[in-house]
């Protein structure tokens, strides 16, 4: 009976996930279709699969079909359908490489209906009974872990730190260039991703503008988001919650992640129950604050055409569409939109966990081929973006349709700039 | 026969309130989650837009595209609320003066074509007809039928009694069903425009202050 179990299991989940924004999205939809051309998928595949009222519509059906008068006694007019084995695992399979919550298809509903929280809900229930996508889990539950042994990895972190302070030394030609760790009622606290490519760049803003800050020890990419698992989602945002009120700063600022940012700038106050003591934001709307207050001066250095992606997690969830275009007019003498762009913007196909799952790479490539061709057609040559798993997923696009750009962090570049300023002031002296 | 359609109607009436009342409240018992989030703009803002601006044809990709199903929609629900009104008031004036029946007729009428129009594009357009419930066919046709009543009733009083009784049977089975996202909307569109006016969104309504 281990399957009839499962199955319970799901739909105890659902129930317990069931509150007024689920049943309404539950409940809303008017089967019109007008959502279809708005979502990535069915715009590069044309298929009922790709339509979002018809993926919402799956977990719909078993929903009716306990939570409907229609669905208890006439099932089939509303097509009310008991949870099986199979149905669960295409369920499952579409939530999680079938869409990228993305909310592109909610922004063009005529009714608002909220179809990337049905999925969420889906991927909840994936969770809670063991068939969410291995890889996620295991990438969440390390963080986890990182979070409660910090002591384990805190002394190989610190040197590797130490060495990264001396190539940004070199870099600036500033000896006193710091990457602080664990400072002490410092302004900002920093929260990078894996990888020294998410900390020497704002390493040389920060140093720029004299921002006091200090460099989180944790990384800030949240996969108990990705796996719909509140629990998870909030162990990990603990790890940089405590450590934010243990160094008693004034703001967090999260790297260039889409979904790192919305996690623990919109959700993770409503998973502690709190306001926090301190502002969470991104790092594009702290540099577009340098740069609109005078603070970070910067030059039009870059003169290849640059164009920007959105990142849905930033525009639609975050309402950062105008601060990455504020900077990039800043640097770049030839900035090309592309169309639609903003909140409006086509997902690049990587979203909602997808870039971590392999076995899904053709289907998101496919699933990109809107975005290609949205760069193709702006003839840049560099496509700026300002999430991590945009930029992974915009550079598979760039070899798989060979579209010869580069791809680069907003802040990357910003760093660039005032490199460059820095090379052109000593070279004059 | 046309009082005991017309107390038919009335009760019916009262059970489509009854039923969308039922539907409110046990929607509003469920958790709200509260929002500790600190608000890039004012959510007032974003929802007076979801439910103003927001829904004008030109705010979205979709209805800028699709603007000729956009209208149709429009004139089909146009058509209900004019209907529903002429339905209501029915009870308690027998009739309007010519011009207002007219004017309402044609509304309603019009409304009636665009239902009818949405059944023949529900089984045309293969999306359509795939996400499609019986309940939606069904849904439709009560509506449509019952406006197309509503609009002879008005030109001529002897459909009077063939109105109440497919109004009867539309608005009994309204809550039941598919129509009763004529509730959900409101918090659809409300939640949406929390999303829109708390993250800052709206930007034209709510600028982000920097520094404060």
């Amino acid at each position: 009976m281990a399957n009839n179990g499962t199955l319970q299991k799901a739909l105890e989940t659902l129930e317990k996930q069931l509150n007024q924004p689920l049943k309404t999205a539950l409940e809303v939809c008017a089967r019109c279709g007008i959502c279809a051309e708005s979502c990535h998928y069915y715009v590069s595949e044309p298929k009922i699969e790709h339509v979002p009222a018809y993926r919402a519509e799956q977990l719909r059906k078993i929903y009716r079909r306990k939570n409907n008068f229609l669905g208890k006694i006439f099932p089939r007019l509303v097509n009310a359908i008991d949870l099986d084995e199979k149905t669960f695992d295409k369920l499952v399979e579409m939530a999680f490489s079938e869409c990228t919550l993305c909310r592109r298809c909610t922004f063009n509903c005529p009714l608002g209906v909220d179809t990337p929280l049905v999925m969420r809900t889906i991927r909840a229930m994936a969770t809670a009974t063991g068939k969410a996508p291995e890889i996620l889990v295991m990438l969440a539950d390390a963080a986890i872990a990182k979070g409660e042994n910090p002591e384990i990895f805190k002394e190989l972190f610190l040197q590797q730190i130490s060495e990264l302070e001396r190539e940004l030394q070199e870099i600036t030609g500033d000896q006193n260039a710091k990457i602080p760790v664990e400072k002490e009622g410092a302004r900002i606290l920093y929260v990078a991703l894996a990888g020294a490519h998410t900390i020497l760049p704002p390493a040389i803003i920060f140093n720029e503008v004299k921002e006091d800050w200090t460099l989180s020890l944790y990384e800030a990419a949240n996969y108990g988001v990705f796996l719909g698992d509140v629990e998870r989602a909030k162990k990990i945002a603990k790890r940089i919650i405590d450590e934010a009120k243990r160094l008693k700063v004034q703001e967090v600022i999260v790297a260039e992640c889409g979904h790192a940012c919305a996690a623990l700038v919109w959700d993770a106050p409503n998973w502690f129950g709190e306001k926090f003591p301190f502002r969470v934001r991104s790092i594009i709307e702290l540099l577009a604050e340098y740069i609109q207050k005078g603070i970070l001066k910067v030059e039009k250095i870059h003169t290849q055409p640059i164009t920007y992606h959105d990142s849905c997690n930033l525009a639609r969830t975050g309402g950062i569409f105008r601060e990455p275009r504020l900077i990039l007019k800043s640097i770049a003498n030839d900035f090309k939109d592309m169309n639609p762009n903003g909140i409006e913007n086509y997902c690049c196909g990587g979203g909602g966990g997808l870039v971590a799952l392999p076995e899904y790479y053709e289907k998101r490539m496919r699933a990109g081929k809107p975005k290609a061709e949205q760069i193709k057609k702006t003839n840049a040559k560099i496509v700026a973006a300002a999430c991590e798993n945009c930029k992974l997923q915009l550079a598979d696009l760039n070899n798989y349709y060979n579209l010869g750009v580069e791809v680069k962090g907003v802040v990357d570049l910003v760093a660039e700039a005032i490199l460059h300023r820095k090379k052109s002031i000593s070279s004059v002296s | 026969m046309l009082s005991f359609s017309k107390t038919i109607a009335l009760i019916s009436l009262l059970f489509f309130f009854a039923g969308i009342l039922y539907h409110y409240f046990v929607t509003r018992k469920l958790k709200l989650p509260p929002d500790f989030a600190r608000p890039k703009g004012s959510w007032k803002v974003g929802v007076l837009y979801s439910f103003t601006f927001g829904m004008m044809p030109w705010a979205k990709e979709s209805t800028r595209k699709h603007w000729l199903a956009y209208l149709r929609g429009v004139a089909f629900h146009i058509g209900i609320f004019t209907g529903l009104f002429t339905l209501a008031l029915s009870f308690f004036i027998n009739q309007f003066n010519e011009t207002v029946n007219l004017i309402f007729a044609l509304i309603v009428g019009f409304g009636a074509l665009m239902g009818f129009a949405g059944i023949v594009m529900r089984i045309v357009e293969r999306n359509l007809r795939e996400i499609s419930t019986l309940d939606d066919f069904i849904s439709v046709a009560l509506v449509s039928i019952s406006l197309a009543f509503i609009a002879l009733a008005l030109i001529e009083p002897a459909f009077k009694i063939p109105m109440y009784l497919v109004s009867a049977i539309m608005l009994f089975y309204a809550p039941l069903g598919k129509v009763r996202h004529c509730l959900y909307f409101f918090f659809s569109r409300f939640f949406f425009g929390l999303h829109l006016g708390k993250r800052g969104i709206v930007h034209r309504f709510t600028e982000v202050s920097y520094g404060k």
